[in-house]
């Protein structure tokens, strides 16, 4: 495939999905719907926040991607091939939740074992163990045996796993798990650089505002359906643009702001709904040409928290 | 280099296998040392029940059941590997450790039989052949189990299971041993178990070279019959993420 064939098929591709569980309580059959007909197309090169309250399937949704388990209904497909499919997993990296490993397998033995699996040559092999070693800063606990690892450690060589070969497409599920606050923000480097280089990183996590400081878009999931999906905060909420004006200045006509909308108007106050930052020039030129004089602009930004909890408790019963 | 990294993790996935096949050999050296053993013990018989019947149950335990009870499934069947390739080379893995063990259990017997003279060591070339072959048959249908079964039950069922199938046996024969319903049971534990009875009397020279070349081809395939069970199971198996 081209590059610029790669470039137009979706990396993620979720058509009409569901997801039940079957199983058995008190000796009758049960069923759950984890997920209900989910359709989303992901490209290349963004980082896809998954959101939702517990049991909202995102854990379900990742497994499904990754080929851990077949959906009921509906396909996927991982970078144009099915999900599960050799290329599919060539394609992919994965984080479970909680990521186990021989524990008596040393962090570079364990790279070095599913280097292997990748059936990369023996030099190769070890050229990536030492670069994910040093990417992950695992140097130090590359000789220690894996038994002994805390969970951040083994987080951090389960994101070292996933990434051997340079996989298009990233799947974390809960990454910041048992992480200390330097391994949150070491894992944020990791994640930007991984960005930078093109990959699609989609991140399941229950820590919001950490998803904030990276993520472009969000997938709100709830009881199986995504309520929203898009490049801003979740929920389509705009941000909101707060303009100081000079009073006796010439009153300002929404046609001047078009394609912007004033969310409140006064002689010396002006809110705009705005997209986000880039916006902010756009609007300050408009208004200085429709003759407002400003005095001062502040961006009140929506955080994907409070954004969270509005939806949720919107679909609360 | 995933075939190799494959077979050389049976061996090292776990501290006690190593002292399993230790102490496994250590028997046999130490029953060279009780002061009478029989001048008649029958070295390779003794072989294709403790290494070729024993010892696969103890190295399969929880092949795959301690990944999947673990979670380390849900990392190994996300690398590009067919489901059909993990099972081989860890199949491969095992069947290559017991060829060694046979080896070294062989050339250690063979050594203390020269320097004692205990025990009688007549076919047991076949008898090694044997019990490699028994070895590959207990360990696919053992290992296809630890698909289905969490953590090291797989060799546990394996023992229950066989004991719930010959114990019946043995009392119909004791009891109805020339009835219809006997000898039926009899021929499908022969012919579809673990041949375990065909394998000893082709040590023994029970069979002329045509009737073992059968023997052999029978286990071979059933062998491949256990494997490609626990291929399809473990290609069509989900791998939902469980706490451990």
């Amino acid at each position: 495939m081209s590059g610029s064939e790669n470039e137009a098929v979706p990396v993620v591709e979720c058509r009409e999905v569901t997801k039940v569980y079957r199983s058995m309580k008190a000796g009758r059959p049960a069923s759950v719907c984890a997920l209900d007909k989910v359709s989303l197309r992901v490209g290349n090169g963004t980082i896809i926040g998954l959101i939702g309250p517990n049991g909202a399937g995102k854990t379900t949704f990742l497994s499904l991607i990754a080929g851990l388990i077949f959906p009921t209904q509906g396909f996927i497909r991982v970078c144009g091939h099915p999900a599960r499919s050799l290329e599919a997993r060539r394609s992919l990296g994965y984080v479970p939740e909680a990521p186990a490993f021989l524990v008596r397998y040393s962090a570079r033995a364990v790279l070095k074992h599913h280097a292997a699996l990748h059936d990369l040559s023996r030099q190769v092999i070890a050229a990536e163990v030492d670069r994910l070693l040093a990417q992950l800063r695992l140097e130090e606990y590359a000789d220690r045996a894996t038994g002994g690892f805390s969970l951040g450690m083994r987080q951090r060589l389960a994101l070292a796993v996933a990434l051997l070969d340079h996989p298009r497409l990233l799947l974390l599920d809960e990454p910041s798990n048992g992480l200390d606050p330097i391994g949150v923000i070491e894992l944020r480097r990791v994640l930007t650089e991984i960005r930078q280089s093109g990959a699609t990183i989609i991140i399941s996590s229950h820590r919001l505002g950490e998803l904030e400081k990276l993520t472009s878009d969000y997938v709100f999931l709830h009881q199986g359906r995504i309520v929203t999906f898009g490049g801003q905060a979740p929920g389509g909420q705009s941000e909101r643009l707060h303009i100081e004006l000079l009073p006796g200045g010439p009153e300002v006509k929404e046609e001047a702001l078009a394609p912007y909308q004033p969310l409140e108007k006064s002689e010396t106050r002006l809110i705009v709904a705005v997209q986000g930052v880039t916006d902010v020039p756009n609007v300050v030129s408009s208004l200085v040409g429709a003759g407002a004089r400003i005095t001062a602009v502040a961006l009140e930004r929506r955080d994907v928290e409070q954004t969270f909890v509005r939806l949720y408790q919107e679909r609360a019963p | 280099m995933k075939a190799c990294a494959l077979m050389v993790e049976t061996f090292l996935r776990k501290a006690s296998i190593r002292l399993v096949h230790l102490s496994w050999l250590g028997v046999y050296a130490a029953i060279f040392l009780i002061p009478m053993p029989p001048d008649s013990w029958p070295w390779g018989a003794f072989v294709f029940g403790w290494s070729g019947c024993l010892l696969p149950l103890v190295l399969s335990a929880g092949i795959f059941g301690d990944d999947i009870a673990s979670g380390r499934i849900r990392l190994l069947v996300t690398e590009p590997i067919r489901p059909m390739e993990l099972y081989v080379y860890r199949f491969l893995g095992l069947s290559l450790q017991a060829a060694v063990h046979l080896l070294a259990a062989g050339a250690l017997i063979l050594l203390l039989h020269r320097l004692t003279n205990r025990g009688a060591v007549d076919r047991f070339a076949t008898w090694m052949l044997a019990s490699w072959l028994i070895f590959n048959a207990w360990t696919a249908l053992s290992t296809s189990l630890s698909v289905l079964v969490r953590r090291e039950h797989n060799s546990m069922l394996l023992v229950l299971g066989t004991i719930a199938v010959v114990f019946p046996l043995y009392l119909l024969m004791l009891f109805f041993e020339n009835s219809l319903g006997t000898k039926i049971y009899h021929e499908v534990l022969c012919y579809a178990g673990p041949p375990v009875e065909l394998l000893g009397r082709l040590g023994s020279g029970q069979y002329s070279l045509a009737g073992a070349v059968a023997r052999v081809a029978h286990c071979l395939l059933l062998t491949i019959l256990y494997a490609v069970i626990g291929i399809v199971l473990l290609d069509r198996r989900e791998f939902k993420y469980v706490a451990d």
